[in-house]
């Protein structure tokens, strides 16, 4: 049986019915039409989907739906303010931390993440932080540095 | 692309509501905590539960606090929260250790303390630092409630002593006792996204600061069906004063006390030697930490 | 050097903005109205005989709107290359791998189809399995191809020189064994399509692929339709590196489906089904016998290799080749042997991947010359130095290396590594190893023997001269060839790079091979440089028309018209411009006349402007059997240094710090080229550490997910020094050649032979995994 759930994603708030087998990833998708979360493998293994979800970075493969009920989340539809893209968005185009673009969304909200709870981080503590999203063109060089870069145009 | 079967899915408001929930369900339901295990299965068919029961909203399961110099840790506590607790890390290091061990940030940020233990898998992460810690896991049911030692919880791959109808609410840790130190290390392939190949953890503790053993506790994973003591290790580490000599003696035996298989991510030949080294290294991290601790932290 | 305003930059990605915001859209993220999903049966068995297939149940399901086997789909083979057809959309008298596919349900949602895929029920009767080359090739073994007795797929048999008088010359004569493991592409973006078939009888195809081209004439032959009438479309791409390089048969299913129901149909790989249908590294298994002088002098090769194939061919007679002939550069080797050997297995089919057919074979023989040099005591970079080609070289098996930074490459490396302070000179435990190679910059010929163009390029400007359309049928799957491909239009038409639209991976804009062997920067880049140059003069005449300035003292850079003998009085045309766009506020000013008001002036004189190119290299190459494949327009090469670190006691390594130099001819986009170098390395990494694709006894595949199957993740890579070489290719546009495949080609044995350096054990199979690794110095303790 489908339940009605509410979902502030991106700062709209949403009430959908979900039959409670769907995932979060697929309601994003498929119901909301946010179409910049991808799924590489569907069981965690690659962070292509990660969501921010009440703040924190998840894979949302692997989360239900419904249990999102009643979250915040934000995906990569909601990191750009209008025009003008986050200083990680600028970083990852500028600097060439983008190649295919399927991992890049996960990429970039786990970096926003990061960036969040630890304005200042280590290249160590970058590399932690995406150590779940997996990236098989760059890598991971580019990103990093996107990542750093970012860190230090914020600053300011 | 994978999809999961049907089911229905509930979230009851208390813990009361939730066990008689379960216990109604006889088996057909199933607690999701984090998911990060269940939802994989499901999705690959190994488990089909008909209802899924979430307890987000039992605030009581989400909390950490101290206990008597202890811990007390909810159940769906998460193990980022674990690995990022200023209170774990100052009282329980080795936790929060094996805590940022586990899976990626990803997972971590989902996966619970409960559902790592509950899924009772051969490597799980946290159980070993945990049974070096001497816990205890609390298991509510509609009409009893039971705490149990960790010691004893996990009867095989994927089975353990709760029963269907009962709910893993708390771990609960007592106070280290003085000079004691303890260390958790996993071996896997890459440095993040492992399942482990070897993991080790082990905890000393010690009369005074240039002491004897008092207590030793050394755990295995990964080289039987469950995380296991390393028995005749620790009786050989017991009233000895701390040595290298001493902590290689104990390594040989605890491979003696491992049974490793070979499977998709190592040898049982390999997992052996590596016995050996892991417990080698986490017993003299153990030792180092235990004497230059003023005591009381492991 | 000249000054160039676009190219050798480091402009962005064009793509950059669409795949920050999420905007860029994959085959996945389409869908159409009336849609329905497509699910495939594959085969659980690795072998056996299908007695009979009942689709009743399947059919009856509510929302079950077609389903499909062998009899819908008809028998045509298909496959590669047309030298080797093996392969049938839908398995009729047998199946030979797990995964092999059976027959296809279309739905109105994918739950359904799935449910529907259940349903239909196969009788099998079981052959036995072949899982492994030594059961393959055994006496009596079952056929797995009754074409093919004794499960030889391809066989080759080469000689240059004269491997045996050669070595009557030389000192030092060693035998060596390598082998790789069976890789995955490891691609994040499962393969995806959507067909839809439309009532004038015309089919377009979106789909996650390398090639349009060889996708759309696959489905055309298969489905019996006119090439004209098969359009293929390639929205992004989440990576490839060769398993996307051709049709697969989920792609021919949902054309068929929605051909036979009239309705858009969209087809999703799970995880799973992208290691199923595989067509990534093959296993190879080398022996390298080696002779050299004892000056150093590297005289002979005889290399002797068997690939295990898996079921069908697809790339494989092209991988075989690669295999031997790959060896040929960058050392001067005067006398080399091959034998080849590609058996069919009951598993998934191997294919193309980056580097194809070269790696192993390269990491086996790199691994081998550091061995000799040790026993010649020569610094191993110096040994190199010494063998080393250099431009205009040719090899034995007549590859012309028509520019080759090799020496550049390898002073490069042990500079920036500081090699001489390093080697010999670390503490135990710690290494450091160096090794080079070389790729092709494109296949000098088809994969189907053909005189046709391998790139087409059109440019149209638009009406106003305010943009530059580009039409090319090249395939951007993440490599950036979108970005180069424009920026070479830009640069050679005169304009910026925001001017340029760059339409591409459509059939509809032309004819183009394709993202494999490294041959877009090479040969679609010619196309565009064509296109460009071809557009530009026709603005210019229609310019010379206007102003009475001949077309060879005009000239177009920056935006604007440069006149090479004076400026001429323009303003005629100006004004003319600036009437028509009354009300518009960017109105063309200042001393230069734009390329905006020429390219009108263009227009207005002459209709819509379009520039033409097409691209084929010319003869190239030797004359012997074989020689089509490795043979090239060009040849990047590069050389690698990498530091490691190995715990002696758990046999774990950690890659400490890479040295990379990459002759890449001249760097279009010097990001790019990074980003190739250091993606290639972090590929090689995971090759050389972790990377296995593991089978139960069954044929099944045991690790056919991302978790059990481990590409590095950002904690296992370190940060890669690169150092861009360009040795202005003179095939290549703006002198330009291959840099993504080529740089994988010395990341396994430089690491090999740090890890040597720093526990002196040679291992002979990847992946060094922490366990190998400890066995192996186990071993060598005991002795």
């Amino acid at each position: 049986m489908k339940k009605l759930i509410t979902l502030t994603v991106n700062d709209t708030e949403y009430e959908v019915a979900v039959a409670p087998n769907r995932t979060l990833t697929q309601v994003l998708r498929e119901d909301l039409n946010l179409l910049g979360t991808k799924e590489g493998c569907g069981v965690g293994d690659c962070g292509a989907c990660t969501v921010v979800l009440d703040g924190k970075p998840v894979n949302s493969c692997l989360v239900l739906a419904v249990q999102a009920d009643g979250s915040r989340i934000k995906t990569i539809e909601g990191v750009a303010h209008g025009d003008s893209l986050h200083p990680v968005q600028e970083t990852f185009v500028e600097l060439g931390a983008i190649q295919c673009g399927f991992c890049t969304p996960g990429m970039i909200l786990s970096a926003t993440s990061l960036l969040e709870k630890n304005p200042h981080p280590t290249e160590q503590e970058v590399r932690q932080a995406l150590s779940g999203n997996l990236c098989r063109c760059t890598g991971y060089q580019k990103i990093v540095e996107a990542v750093q870069e970012a860190s230090r145009r914020m600053k300011g | 692309m994978l999809l999961l079967p049907k089911f229905d899915y509930e979230e009851p408001k208390s813990l009361p509501e939730a066990l008689a929930m379960l216990s109604e369900l006889k088996g057909n339901g199933k607690v999701i905590a984090g998911g990060t295990d269940l939802l994989v299965n499901m999705k690959k068919g190994t488990v089909r539960p008909a209802c899924l029961v979430s307890l987000k909203k039992v605030e009581a399961l989400r909390e950490i606090s101290g206990e008597d110099g202890g811990l007390s840790v909810g159940s769906h506590v998460t193990i980022s929260e674990i690995a990022d607790s200023d209170r774990v890390a100052s009282t329980f290091p080795v936790l929060a250790r094996s805590a940022s061990c586990l899976g990626s940030p990803l997972i971590r940020n989902r996966a619970t303390i409960g559902g790592n233990i509950v899924t009772a898998r051969p490597a799980a992460d946290l159980p070993p630092a945990l049974l070096v810690l001497g816990a205890r896991v609390e298991l509510r049911g509609k009409d009893k409630d039971r705490t149990v030692s960790l010691d004893g919880f996990f009867t095989g791959p994927g089975t353990s002593v709760i029963e269907t109808r009962e709910v893993l609410t708390r771990i609960v840790i007592p106070s280290p006792p003085p000079f004691t130190g303890a260390d958790y290390i996993k071996l896997g392939h890459r440095a993040a996204l492992e399942i482990a190949i070897v993991a080790v953890s082990s905890r000393l503790t010690l009369d005074k600061p240039d002491g004897v053993i008092v207590d030793a506790r050394v755990i295995l994973s990964s080289v039987a069906p469950t995380a296991i003591h390393a028995v005749s290790a620790e009786k050989a580490l017991m009233g000895q004063r701390p040595s290298e000599d001493l902590f290689a003696k104990a390594a040989l035996l605890a491979v003696g006390d491992s049974s490793p298989i070979t499977d998709i991510r190592g040898g049982a030949e390999y997992r052996r030697d590596m016995v050996n080294t892991l417990v080698k290294r986490t017993l003299l991290k153990a030792f180092n930490d235990a004497r230059d601790m003023k005591g009381g932290n492991a | 050097m000249k000054a160039y305003n676009v190219i050798n930059t480091r402009l962005p990605r064009v793509d950059a903005r669409a795949k920050a915001t999420g905007d860029a859209r994959y085959t996945a993220d389409l869908s159409m109205p009336n849609m329905l999903y497509g699910a495939m049966l594959q085969s659980p068995l690795a072998h056996a005989k299908i007695l009979n297939i009942d689709v009743t149940a399947a059919k009856k399901l509510p929302g079950v709107r077609d389903v499909v086997t062998w009899k819908e789909a008809g028998l045509v083979k298909y496959g590669v290359s047309p030298a080797r057809y093996d392969e049938q959309v839908f398995c009729s008298d047998k199946v030979r791998y797990v995964g092999d596919e059976i027959a296809a349900v279309a739905a109105v949602d994918l739950e359904t189809a799935m449910e529907a895929v259940s349903l239909i029920k196969v009788d099998y009767e079981e052959l036995p399995v072949l899982l492994d080359i030594e059961s393959a090739m055994a006496e009596g073994a079952i056929a797995i191809h009754e074409d093919f007795p004794g499960n030889v797929s391809a066989e080759v048999h080469q000689e240059f020189g004269n491997f045996e008088e050669a070595l009557k010359e030389c000192d030092i004569v060693r035998t060596d064994r390598f082998t790789n493991k069976r890789q995955d592409g490891g691609f994040l973006e499962p393969q995806a399509c959507l067909a839809q078939y439309d009532l004038n009888g015309n089919l377009t195809l979106w789909s996650s692929t390398q090639s349009v081209h060889y996708v759309q004439r696959s489905i055309a032959m298969v489905l019996g339709l006119p090439v004209g009438k098969v359009r293929v479309v390639k929205p992004y791409v989440g990576g490839g590196f060769g398993p996307k390089a051709a049709v697969n048969a989920m792609e021919i299913a949902a054309c068929l489906m929605s051909k036979r129901t009239g309705r858009p149909v969209k087809m999703l790989f799970s995880r799973e089904q992208v290691f199923l249908h595989s067509r990534a590294r093959h296993q190879f298994f080398h022996e390298f016998t080696t002779g050299v002088k004892k000056d150093g002098t590297i005289m002979a090769l005889h290399n002797t290799c068997y690939l295990d194939g898996g079921a069908y061919s697809s790339f494989g007679i092209a991988t075989i080749y690669y295999a031997g002939s790959l060896l040929g550069a960058p050392y001067r080797l005067p006398n080399m042997k091959y034998d080849g050997y590609r058996i069919y297995t009951n598993k998934p089919t191997c294919g193309a991947q980056r580097g194809h057919g070269g790696v192993a074979a390269r990491a086996g023989w790199e691994q081998q010359l550091d061995t000799i040099a040790a026993e010649l005591n020569m610094d191993p970079v110096e040994f190199r130095l010494k063998n080393m080609m250099k431009t205009g070289d040719v090899t034995c098996n007549d590859f012309n290396m028509s520019s080759l930074g090799m020496q550049e490459c390898l002073e490069g490396v042990r500079d920036g590594s500081n090699w001489a302070a390093k080697k010999g000179k670390l503490p135990r435990g710690k290494g450091i190893g160096v090794a080079c190679g070389f790729f092709v910059s494109g296949a000098g010929y088809p994969i189907y023997r053909s005189e046709t163009f391998h790139s087409t390029a059109t440019i149209r400007l638009t009406e106003d001269g305010g943009g530059v359309n580009l039409y090319t049928a090249s395939a951007e799957i993440g490599q950036g060839s979108d970005t180069i491909l424009g920026q070479i239009a830009a640069e050679a038409l005169g304009v910026s790079l925001d001017d340029v639209m760059v339409h591409s991976g459509d059939t509809d804009f032309g004819v183009d091979l394709g993202a494999y062997s490294s041959r877009q920067t090479l040969m679609s880049g010619h196309a565009v440089k064509m296109a460009a140059e071809d557009t530009k003069r026709q603005v210019l005449e229609a310019l010379s028309e206007q102003l009475g300035v001949t077309v060879g003292d005009m000239d177009i850079a920056g935006g604007v018209v440069i006149f090479k003998k004076g400026k001429p009085d323009f303003s005629r045309l100006r004004t003319l411009y600036i009437k028509e766009h009354r009300g518009w506020e960017d109105q063309p000013s200042g001393a230069e006349l734009t390329f905006r008001e020429a390219a009108r002036v263009a227009f207005i004189t002459r209709g819509v402007i379009i520039g033409n190119g097409a691209y084929k290299p010319g003869e190239l190459g030797g004359k012997y059997k074989g020689a089509a494949v490795g043979t090239s327009p060009a040849y990047g090469c590069s050389a690698q240094v990498v530091e490691v670190t190995v715990d002696e006691q758990t046999g774990k390594v950690t890659i400490d710090a890479m040295t990379d130099a990459h002759d890449c001819g001249f760097a279009i986009n010097r990001t790019n080229v990074e980003g190739q170098m250091q993606g290639s390395l972090s590929m090689g990494l995971g090759e050389a550490l972790f990377e296995e694709v593991r089978f139960d006894a069954k044929g099944r595949v045991a690790n056919a997910s991302l978790g059990e199957y481990r590409i590095p993740t950002a904690l296992d890579m370190p940060n890669v020094k690169t150092v861009i070489i360009e040795s202005d290719e003179p095939n290549g546009p703006f002198g330009a050649k291959e840099v993504g495949e080529g740089a994988i080609m010395p990341t396994i044995p430089a690491i090999l032979n740090a890890i040597y350096d720093a526990v002196g054990v040679r291992i002979n199979e990847l992946p060094v995994t922490s366990e190998r690794l400890f066995a192996a110095m186990k071993e060598k303790q005991k002795k």
